[in-house]
């Protein structure tokens, strides 16, 4: 088997607050394979979106060590990181997190020209024309439904090709039916360019599309699995 | 059916409960309010403090409850009994003259002052080291400023020459209770006693020489404003030909209190620019409020509650703000005359007394008021408008459109109710105007070009450096920060170089122009019978020096058109010409640098009944044509003239000119002395000129020669402590402006860090979202910069030219300051945002979105 591309050593996330330490995390560790998909599942503060800010370096490790394509995410600098998340990573938000300032093109080409690349508003737009929305590229978010607001975001986080996505929630600022429009959008994305995926999510149905479905409870793992009826047996 | 509606007090009361909030979102509103207030308050509070003490000094500033004084005659033993029958009396006299050393080597001008042994009737006159004042004047000896003894290189005990005598010097002066009455002084002063002043030789008639008898009366009269008032007015009726001036204890010195009261309503004027300058962060403060209870006011909208309903629970919050940020500024305001009392005590002309005024509170009070609730009612207004939809879904626009009519209607009466004040308080009420309409275009003007600069960010071409088009789509941004940048950053700047402008063409006007044109030396107190040899002295000290003379007496004028001036209604500006001496000459020919706009000139050897050329501006302005008639009082007798021409005088030539040159038969017979002006050719040396000084001090004693160039830095130097307290004041409304910035910054730092987290978020480095700020703040600044230069000189044009009158003078040094100041402002609130941006964390932006 090859090197994982993301590797998490008995890592810890402790914050503080006025009432005392709050151990978010205790003791996680994962290694996930090139090219798999997988889905971190959990009740409401079991830690699973602190695990994906982890793993996308955007939050320090309070003790032990992960590793993103081999490189050890504790020393690098916040530039590195940056640098790093712009070369290996995209990340879609429940919340999209668009720059409400730029149009759906500006908004799909700012990694590319941030990392100076001279194409990047043809791939932007070309981009925003696999996600279906050619029509839209001019429109600032305002504009834009949720649904086409996260297809922008999609797009923006393939941008620069990168090896991992990782998804918080993708869904859940949206109704069922545009929920589906865009995992059938991400899944068929994932395909086509063999990316790593993470993603956070409380839709079992969008987990058991996943090649694995780690489930998390008060900052650790409890479960970690292959697909289908596993899951279910578990949660039932 | 019909609705009923929850009336006032249930509103007063929903209001009350959200004010449960505190004072979040209203630290820069009631920052902004608070300083303008304080600066209005603090100059009504400096002014009434320096009233208060000029009337509680008044007395020893005076030396006497009342004062009548008269040039170069000394009161007849007539009036002198009428003095005397009022109360104590005490006699000065004072003249410029030559002090200089026995052996001739030195000379310095001085301030001579002549006094009896009353002197003074209030205060004590002490001398450096102690000893008494009293007993060194009645010995025969002189008690003189340090400044002299250091200037000839004289101690105590040597003797200096003044006049024909040789006077000891007795002791240095240390306090002289009643100086500042004493009108711009050019040089040290020299005590001596009446019969030492006799003995010098230097009053003769026509002496330039001011006599004083001040008069200290029974307590139950001296501390009754108006029996002191009717006192004066009966003295001048029972010597109705003695030309006196008179004072009283309550306003010692009108020109101070008039000079005063024009500084303070300018310097008010300039308060109420930094109070309108914060008036754009109280409507950007009231507008995020609003923005920030959107929520609240549309769930307050589906439950029922009206347009009117919302905007007074609303109001309610803003008039209590109003009051907190109105009565911190009040607070401050009357603290301010303490501190500068305790600072720069010692700059002022009197001892300050702090007694703060009512008025100067009220006045304070009320523009906050009107300034607040102006700027806040059109964001407030706009809450009216909230529907109840938002609570379904975000809507950008949720309260779009304009406040209703009725609103609007009331926000211009308020306007209108400001500018009347600002106008009705002020004189001459031109300036207020100029400075409101000066106002009112910085606004508009910043106001509009924050819009277009947006506008135009948004169509340039996509740059190729990524920051720069981080920084243009920033500044395109509608909620973005450059329509509060641009007007806060741009009205202060404005301001900054209206006033550096300005300043520098009084300061061009006073110094650089002058020498060009201005003569070297005033010459006074030219017996005529010394005239040809003193001119024959210059020429031979230096050949080429041109010496021009012109007869020279002091009179007051009485009356006009006969009628007394005590019983005529002048504008206020003119009143000065009434109030003092004027100088007056005669002449057959028309004086050099006067043109005669209407009428004509006397022929020579006109021997018909008295005629004067009167100035036409001044003449104009009292009223006065050609055929009318003025009185003036010359020494102690009253003569009427008839207005013969009108003369238009290039009084900024400092060339020998008169409000009033009369025909010569008029004063020919008059005893009086000669005014004479000395230019010296080019590239003179001191050595000659200094030589030249000598010689006319050792051959003509009684001539006092003013160089030029030192009466011009004595001026200049009191003029720059008025223009420190202008920038003090202007300064304040680029602070103004700067909480404005300091506003609109954190305003839009959660929206601006949660930019910079999504843009580490896909990649960004620190390094170019720096970058990215650093170009949107430069971009802007340097625009408003350049904008803000650009009007202000405009404005400082139309105030130098217009209302000054004054050539108008560029300085790129205001350019450089402005550029500075703007990168200075932007560098350090800019810098704390971007840092605190970099600093913060991405996690709680990305999870609480």
């Amino acid at each position: 088997m090859s090197e994982p591309i993301i590797k998490l050593d008995d890592v810890h996330l402790t914050l503080t607050s006025r009432a005392g330490p709050v151990h978010i995390l205790r003791g996680v560790s994962l290694a996930i394979p090139r090219g798999q998909s997988a889905a971190v599942v959990g009740p409401s503060g079991s830690g699973k979106t602190s695990l994906l800010m982890l793993m996308a370096g955007l939050e320090r490790v309070t003790r032990g060590r992960i590793t993103i394509s081999g490189r050890d995410l504790g020393p690098l600098s916040e530039d590195e990181l940056a640098i790093l998340r712009g070369a290996e990573m995209g990340i879609v938000f429940q919340s999209f997190h668009l720059v409400p300032t730029m149009t759906a093109l500006e908004n799909v080409a700012l990694p590319g020209e941030l990392a100076g690349e001279a194409n990047a508003v043809e791939i932007a737009r070309d981009l925003l024309s696999e996600v279906g929305l050619s029509a839209r590229i001019d429109h600032f978010p305002a504009e834009l439904s949720g649904g086409e607001q996260q297809r922008v975001a999609i797009a923006r986080a393939l941008s620069r090709s990168p090896n991992i996505l990782f998804a918080d929630e993708p869904t859940g600022n949206l109704d069922g039916r545009t929920g589906k429009q865009i995992i059938d959008l991400l899944f068929g994305l994932r395909k086509r360019r063999d990316v790593t995926l993470v993603i956070v999510t409380h839709d079992n149905k969008l987990a058991a599309m996943t090649d694995r479905v780690i489930r998390m409870a008060d900052g650790t793992i409890v479960a970690d699995e292959g697909t289908g009826s596993g899951i279910h047996a578990v949660s039932s | 059916m019909p609705r009923r509606r929850a009336g006032a007090a249930t509103v007063l009361r929903l209001g009350l409960r959200e004010l449960r909030n505190g004072f979040d979102g209203f630290r820069i509103f009631i920052a902004c309010l608070a300083l303008g207030v304080m600066v209005i308050a603090a100059v009504g509070a400096l002014a009434d403090a320096l009233r208060a003490g000029l009337t509680k000094q008044g007395e020893t500033i005076l030396g006497g409850d009342v004062v009548f004084a008269r040039m170069h005659v000394r009161a007849p033993p007539q009036d002198q009994d009428v003095f005397r029958g009022l109360g104590q009396v005490s006699e000065t006299a004072t003249m410029r003259t030559m002090a200089r050393r026995i052996d001739g080597s030195d000379q310095a001008l001085a301030e001579l002052k002549g006094a009896d042994s009353f002197y003074p009737l209030a205060g004590a006159a002490t001398l450096k080291g102690g000893g008494s004042f009293a007993d060194a004047l009645s010995g025969g000896g002189a008690v003189v400023d340090a400044m002299l003894l250091e200037r000839l290189g004289l101690k105590v005990g040597d003797k200096m020459r003044i006049g024909n005598e040789d006077v000891p010097i007795a002791g240095v002066l240390d306090n002289e209770p009643d100086a500042i009455v004493d009108r711009l002084t050019y040089g040290p002063r020299v005590f001596v006693s009446l019969a030492t002043l006799g003995k010098t030789g230097l009053v003769k008639p026509g002496t330039l020489i001011r006599w004083r008898y001040a008069i200290k009366l029974p307590s139950n009269l001296a501390n009754d404003r108006e029996a002191l008032a009717d006192l004066r007015k009966s003295v001048s009726e029972k010597l109705p030909a003695g030309g006196y001036t008179s004072a009283d204890r309550f306003d010692p010195s009108p020109q101070i209190s008039r000079a005063l009261e024009r500084l303070r309503q300018f310097l008010i004027l300039i308060g109420l620019a930094s109070l309108l300058v914060g008036g754009v962060g109280i409507a950007n403060a009231v507008s995020t409020f609003i923005d920030k209870r959107m929520k609240v006011i549309a769930t307050l909208r589906s439950i029922g509650a009206s347009g009117g309903q919302i905007m007074g629970i609303f109001l309610v919050q803003l008039v209590a703000m109003s009051l907190v940020g109105i009565a911190i500024g009040l607070a401050l305001g009357v603290v301010a005359p303490k501190l500068i009392d305790v600072f720069y005590g010692d700059l002022l002309p009197v001892r300050l007394n702090v007694a703060v005024s009512l008025q100067s509170l009220g006045l304070a009070a009320l523009y906050g008021a009107l300034v607040a609730l102006l700027f806040a009612l059109w964001p407030l207004g706009r809450a009216e408008n909230v529907s109840a939809t938002v609570l379904f879904r975000d809507s950008v626009n949720a309260t779009g459109g304009r406040p209703r009519r009725a609103l609007i209607v009331l926000m211009i009466g308020l306007a209108g109710a400001l500018v009347a004040i600002a106008v009705l308080t002020s004189e001459p009420r031109s300036i207020a105007l100029y400075v409101i309409a000066g106002l009112v275009v910085m606004l508009v003007v910043f106001g509009w070009l924050g819009g277009f600069i947006a506008r135009l960010a948004r169509r340039l071409p996509r740059p190729s450096r990524p920051e720069l088009g981080l920084a243009l789509r920033n500044i395109a941004s509608p909620d973005g920060l450059t329509r509060s940048v641009v007007l806060s950053l741009g009205t202060g700047l404005s301001l900054l170089v209206t006033v550096a402008l300005a300043n520098a063409a009084l300061v061009a006007d006073l110094q650089d122009r002058l020498p060009e044109e201005a003569p070297d030396y005033f010459l006074l107190d030219i017996p005529p019978s010394d005239l040809d040899g003193l001119k024959a002295r210059v020429a031979q000290d230096v050949p080429h020096a041109s010496l021009v003379d012109a007869p020279m007496l002091r009179g007051r004028i009485v009356a006009l058109k006969g009628k007394p001036i005590e019983d005529l209604k002048l504008p206020s500006d003119v009143q000065w010409v009434l109030n003092g001496d004027r100088g007056l000459s005669y002449d057959d020919l028309v004086p050099e640098g006067s043109t005669v706009t209407s009428g004509s000139w006397w022929r020579k050897d006109y021997e018909g009944p008295p005629l004067v050329s009167f100035e036409g501006e001044i003449a104009k302005k009292l009223g006065l044509g050609l055929g009318d008639t003025v009185t003036v009082n010359v020494l102690g007798r009253n003569i009427t003239a008839t207005v013969a021409n009108l003369r238009e005088v290039k009084w900024e030539s400092l060339a020998l000119n008169f409000i009033m040159v009369f025909s010569p038969n008029t004063l020919r017979a008059a005893p009086h002395n000669l005014l004479a002006t000395v230019r010296l050719p080019q590239g003179t040396s001191p050595d000659v000129e200094t030589k030249m000084v000598r010689d006319i001090g050792r051959s003509y004693p009684s001539v006092s020669a003013i160089r030029v160039r030192d009466a011009i830095d004595q001026f200049s130097k009191i003029f720059a402590k008025v223009m420190v307290a202008v920038q003090v004041a202007g300064s304040v409304t680029l602070t103004a402006g700067a909480l404005v910035l300091a506003g609109a910054l954190v305003t839009a730092q959660r929206r601006r860090i949660l930019e910079a987290v999504i843009l580490k978020t896909i990649g960004a480095r620190q390094r170019q979202i720096l970058k990215a700020h650093a170009w949107e703040y430069a971009l802007l600044a340097s625009i408003a910069a350049i904008v803000a230069i650009g009007l202000g000189s405009a404005i400082a044009w139309v105030a130098v030219t217009r209302v000054m009158e004054l050539d108008y003078v560029f300085s790129m040094n205001a350019v450089f300051i402005t550029l500075g100041v703007a990168a200075a402002m932007i560098a350090v609130f800019g810098g704390i945002g971007t840092w605190s941006i970099l600093r913060a964390p991405a996690v709680p932006s990305l999870r609480s979105e």
